[in-house]
């Protein structure tokens, strides 16, 4: 029984990490009033890159890096259109994900099912676990450090950093914030950019870190879930955390379940992320937090010249 | 208005005009000229110039509409000018946007303040100042430091949703003074405020230009802060009529008359002798999603025929009020009845059923739909009525029929049929939305501010469409902040404070005094 | 940013601009999938050929455009039907799966008389899409819970849910593939005898009549547009909201659900997992371009259906994966996004202090 918890708290964080990175990023976009769907498609993207990159020979730490500028390209459009054309942003979106997953798959055709040496665990090349510890540890990899790293990071960025209280005023009363000198259209679009990099660096983490291979539609909604994970945690980078870990427990437990025997229903089982999300939205409205945490332009479109 | 000239009150000290100011041959601490603007080709601004001078107070007076804000929005480069020149202290400025206008010492306290709710005062003042803030806590000894100053209490550590609106002025005016306004523009100030936090706030601008600060006051109430004031320029229809006079020059009435263009006629109060209950309310309580009490056991009766004002500071639970007995909002406890008939918890669709008609204070909240054509809002609420055809067909030609007939009974300028209902001015779609509300089958009328916002001659029309419906016999609930409407409409006056009734009065008892003490009163 | 110009908000477009601003977004789309197509290697000339030669003068191309459009129309119109009330259905393929899925239930359990089998699959193709759509309903009427992301979740879930009936309950015994046994002929929608064309396509343009009829019409129509545009003014001038929100959205849930059915009875005539994917995105492209209007979604849903064909085209002599189509609707829906900020605003340079 302490072996498979074991197992299963171990397999827990490679879950959890990409569902955090991207969940971290659109926490940035958001907090700074730009709603993001696109996380989907900007994976996809990434995790593409990532893959073509590592095929064509360079090492995997770039691969991540061309999946993080990937996504960051990819999202430098939709925040232009959402920002400088003030494009419907759920609209907007939505077509980010079908460009994003559509270039994967078109740019992405001499890639697929391909296996390539990505970045490895701890546990790769070391001799066998002798504790549980080792067991938990050696089974991580350096980009699930990162991610924790970056958990403590945007927090501090968005509670304590200047930078950090002109995107939320941005995101929470655009108006004021440009009357404060605050360059509203250039901190939407830097915050998108930078959603867009994390989302990259999500998606890079499945195909380079996670599988070592690409194939289309290895997304499989965890872009979605990265959304729903952002309202999970009313935008709040250390809830995002915890958060990300439950998902992931449950996403985790079917395999592990599997790997055991035991006869599971796998599919209901993968419900579970989503239920949660579901029964979340519904709580949190029915004891009336709704609204008291979003940010209060998530949204909405700022024009200067608007006339009050 | 009325043929007096303006008193000065004594006790303040305050030299009178013309002497107020800076000596001649100073440069003007603001000077705008040839300013135009349009709006999607639509002119605001025509050719508008004003000036300010150093040390005093600056009265920008004109109808809603007029410009006033739109010109000091240019100054501060909210808005870019189609044309026009900008001077400040003699030197030609170019001011691109908000960090230029705080670089040139001007600063604007705008009507929505300028405040992220969900930030803390010191928050919202370093976001402003930026480096110059330095560290949160430099920036709330900041805040400390300067409410001393002035003589503002001001906590630098609440949040601004926590605070009163009186309190939120006074941060947005510690923040623009920390930003190193010399010239301080305020736009209609004292519209939020009770005549006492009114009062302490002209004191208050008084001492700063004594102290040889400028300061403007935008405001289309000529008499409350005109007494404050060193000079006036008057506004109408984006246009200056009159450029900086002295205030002891010119009567309120003559200001009037420039901000107007013509005179009108008041409306006469309808004389019916009131009938049986119309609209009952009794206890009506109602909180907000948070938690706050905004309407606390309210009870009145409005008799048949009969104009009930209800006066009262903005944000009393007004707006609660009028969603309450709209059927939009749920109370919490209480009873609503419309002639006899409890409608508590009945929908909107009853509540029509039974006479009532409503006219929000906005009108496009819900009154109008805005992207609807004139015609199609006007059948809106008949439909199911079934004047417009059956549930399988609507009777098009019938809705513009109807359409026509009532743009011509109303006087609805610039409406057509086929028109969009947004594209009309602000008086037209009011009258689009009363001709809707006032059919043949209105028992109950209640009204929120309907003549806010609204240039002298529609507000008289919807004045004078309220005292009709009266006259024939419809229950009127006016709920308003002018107290000159108010008083010349109604037959009893009551006032609203924190949500409960705190007095009534038949009109001939009261007097704008006795009204704002209670609207003020903290009973 | 961008301080020199100036932005303001259009009070009104005139129809002419949009119109213009519409196309040249449609063509700039258009032209940036061109090009893109021809960088990966298809020559420019084939792309004409295929597109429009294969896809809709052919015979044979145009039955398979046509095919492809008869569940593009259902969805469309179930897009169009739900954003005309500014609800966001992203639970498109959700409720398309569980209508494939009440289809397939009735076909497998030989429900009712032959005679009437085919009216049922249908009928619990409609009901399963309305039935998945409803909790949304529910939850934003009741709790204001957002349904961009519970219909997105159910879409999911319904995803997952197929899933566990075709690798479990349903799956065919004889090869083990998570494809359900095939239906019996009673159970498969008449073919018109143009390529795989099959009376789908009469049932799907019956749909766009009705909708048309409901939206352009009646009363409720004429409700559904004062709800859509302003909800409190249309509750306070006493419209039924709550009676009007539940008819479009249902209707929404009840089209996607119909195309399920369509797709499991006329094409496929079987249950797989293959079915459904791609059909939220197209169906929000298929009403945005088609401006909410029901007619116009026919015509939109009938070129995307030609995208399909040229498509599949693509994938056999160029090797292009058919995420080709979905690239394609994103970069026309990018450049439409584009242009009509051109229509809603009008742009001017800022000449302050530069006027004597």
């Amino acid at each position: 029984m302490s072996g498979f918890l074991v197992g299963w708290l171990a397999a827990i964080p490679a879950y959890a990490a990409p569902l955090l990175l991207a969940a971290l990023g659109l926490i940035l976009s958001e907090r700074a009033g730009v709603l993001n769907l696109s996380a989907e498609g900007v994976m996809a993207i990434g995790a593409m890159t990532g893959a073509a990159v590592v095929l064509s020979g360079i090492a995997p730490t770039l691969g991540i890096l061309a999946g993080v500028a990937a996504g960051a390209g990819l999202s430098l459009v939709f925040a232009i259109v959402v920002v400088v054309f003030r494009g419907d942003q759920t609209l907007a979106g939505l077509t980010t994900v079908a460009v994003g997953i559509g270039l994967a798959g078109v740019l992405g055709r001499d890639f697929v099912q391909k296996p390539f040496p990505g970045i490895e665990r701890f546990g790769a090349d070391a001799a066998p676990a002798s504790n549980a510890f080792e067991r938990f540890f050696l089974q991580q990899d350096p980009l699930v450090l990162v991610a924790l790293a970056l958990v403590v990071a945007v927090w501090w960025f968005l509670e304590r950093t200047r930078a950090g209280l002109q995107l939320r005023a941005v995101g929470e009363d655009p108006g004021t914030a440009d009357v404060a000198g605050v360059d509203v259209q250039l901190v939407r679009i830097a915050a998108v950019v930078a959603a867009g990099a994390l989302c990259g660096l999500s998606g890079a983490y499945l195909s380079v870190a996670a599988s070592h291979v690409w194939v289309e539609g290895m997304i499989a909604g965890r872009g979605w879930i990265a959304v729903a994970l952002v309202i999970f945690a009313r935008w709040d980078a250390r809830r995002a955390l915890l958060g990300a870990l439950i998902f992931g427990a449950a996403e985790a437990l079917g395999p592990r379940l599997q790997a055991v025997g035991a006869p599971v229903p796998t599919y209901l089982m993968m419900m579970l992320p989503y239920a949660l999300t579901l029964a979340v939205l519904v709580l949190s409205s029915l004891v009336g937090r709704r609204g008291t945490d979003e940010p209060a332009a998530l949204g909405s479109i700022y024009l200067r010249q608007d006339k009050s | 208005m009325t043929e007096t000239a303006i008193a000065h009150p004594a006790g303040d000290g305050r030299p009178v005009s013309p002497s107020a100011g800076a000596p001649a041959g100073t440069p003007p601490a603001l000077e705008l000229a040839g300013v135009h603007k349009a709006f999607d080709g639509k002119p605001a601004l025509i050719d508008a110039g004003f000036t300010l001078r150093r040390g005093e107070v600056h009265a920008l007076v004109g109808e809603n509409g007029a410009g006033k804000s739109t010109l000091m929005n240019v100054a501060t480069g909210v808005y870019a000018a189609d044309a026009g020149r900008e001077l400040v202290d003699g030197e030609l400025v170019r001011i691109r946007g908000p960090v230029d206008a705080a670089a040139a010492g001007l600063g604007m306290v705008h009507q929505h303040f300028r405040l992220v709710p969900r930030f803390t005062v010191a928050e919202n003042v370093r976001l402003a100042l930026g480096r110059r803030a330095g560290s949160p806590a430099a920036a709330a000894a900041l805040v400390a430091a300067k409410a001393e100053e002035i003589g503002f209490p001001v906590r630098p550590d609440a949040r601004v949703a926590d605070l009163s609106v009186a309190e939120r002025q006074r941060a947005e005016i510690l923040k623009v003074l920390l930003l190193g306004a010399r010239v301080l523009i305020l736009d209609e100030p004292t519209a939020v405020l009770t005549e006492q936090e009114s009062d302490a706030l002209l004191a208050f601008t008084a001492r700063l230009a004594a102290q040889g600060g400028s300061v403007v006051l935008i405001t289309h109430k000529l008499r409350e802060v005109a007494a404050r004031a060193d000079r006036v320029t008057v506004m109408r229809q984006g246009r200056t009529v009159l450029d900086g006079a002295p205030i002891a020059s010119v009567t309120p009435a003559e200001v009037a008359r420039l901000a107007v263009g013509a005179t009108v006629a008041p409306v006469a109060r309808p004389r019916r002798a009131p009938g049986g209950p119309a609209l009952t309310v009794e206890g009506l309580s109602h909180r907000r999603e948070d938690g706050g009490v905004t309407l606390d056991g309210l009870t009145l009766a409005l008799r048949e025929g009969e104009v009930l004002g209800l006066a009262g500071v903005g944000g009393n639970g007004q707006s609660e009020l009028v969603a309450c007995l709209a059927g939009l909002a749920t109370p919490r406890a209480g009873s609503v009845a419309l002639a006899g008939r409890d409608v508590t918890m009945a929908s909107p669709a009853a509540r029509r059923d039974l006479g009532l008609r409503v006219v929000p204070a906005d009108r496009f909240a819900f009154g109008l739909v805005r992207g609807f054509t004139v015609a199609d809002n006007l059948a809106l609420a008949a439909l199911r009525r079934g004047r417009y055809g059956s549930p399988l067909g609507v009777a098009r030609r019938r809705i513009r029929r109807d359409a026509e007939a009532a743009i011509r009974d109303h006087e609805i300028h610039g409406a057509t049929p086929g028109r969009s209902t947004g594209l009309l001015s602000g008086g037209n779609a009011q009258k689009v939305l009363l001709a809707r509300e006032l059919d043949d089958a209105v028992r109950v009328l209640v009204a929120h501010s309907p003549t806010r916002g609204l240039d002298v001659r529609a507000a008289q029309a919807v004045q004078a469409a309220i005292a009709a419906a009266a006259e024939r016999g419809v229950a009127c609930l006016l709920i308003s902040e002018d107290l000159e409407e108010l008083m010349a409409l109604s037959a009893r006056i009551a006032v609203i404070n924190r949500g409960r009734i705190v007095g009534e009065m038949p009109v001939e008892e009261a007097s704008a005094a006795a009204l704002g003490a209670l609207m003020v009163g903290h009973a | 940013m961008l301080d020199g110009l100036v932005i303001t908000r259009r009070f009104d477009t005139p129809a002419w601009l949009s119109a213009l601003v519409f196309l040249a977004g449609i063509a700039a789309g258009l032209a940036m999938a061109t090009a893109l197509l021809v960088a990966i290697g298809v020559p420019a000339s084939a792309l004409f050929d295929e597109v429009i030669g294969e896809a809709f003068m052919t015979a044979s191309g145009l039955a398979q455009t046509l095919t492809f459009a008869t569940p593009l129309i259902c969805v469309g119109l179930s897009a169009a039907v739900a954003l005309r009330l500014r609800f966001w259905n992203i639970g498109i393929e959700g409720q398309l799966w569980l209508g494939a899925l009440g289809a397939t239930a009735v076909a497998l359990g030989d429900f009712g008389p032959e005679a009437t089998r085919l009216p049922l699959m249908l009928l619990a193709a409609a009901l399963a899409g309305a039935a998945w759509i409803a909790l949304p309903l529910v939850l934003k009427l009741r709790l204001g819970v957002n349904e961009v992301i519970t219909t997105l979740l159910l879409g999911s879930i319904a995803f997952l849910f197929a899933q566990h009936l075709l690798f479990g309950a349903w799956r065919d015994p004889a090869t083990g593939f998570p494809i359900s046994l095939a239906f019996d002929a009673s159970e498969r929608l008449a073919a018109l005898g143009f390529g795989r064309t099959h009376l789908g396509l009469p049932i799907a343009l019956a749909a766009a009549l009705l909708v048309w009829f409901l939206v352009d019409v009646t009363r409720l129509g004429f409700y559904g547009r004062a709800v859509g545009e302003n909800i409190e003014a249309a509750r306070a001038a006493g419209v039924p909201v709550i009676a009007v929100t539940c008819a479009f959205v249902l209707l929404s849930g009840a089209l996607s659900g119909l195309a399920g059915g369509l797709i499991v009875a006329g094409t496929e005539h079987r249950m797989s997992l293959t079915l459904g994917a791609g059909y939220t995105f197209s169906g929000i492209v298929i009403a945005f371009l088609g401006r909410f209007r029901p007619l116009a979604t026919v015509v939109v849903a009938v070129i995307i259906g030609g995208v399909f064909t040229a498509s599949d085209v693509f994938k056999v002599f160029y090797g292009i994966s058919e995420a080709v189509v979905v690239l394609l609707q994103g970069l026309v829906l990018f450049g439409v996004l584009v242009a009509q900020f051109f229509g809603a605003y009008r742009i001017s340079r800022a000449n302050w202090g530069t006027t004597p």
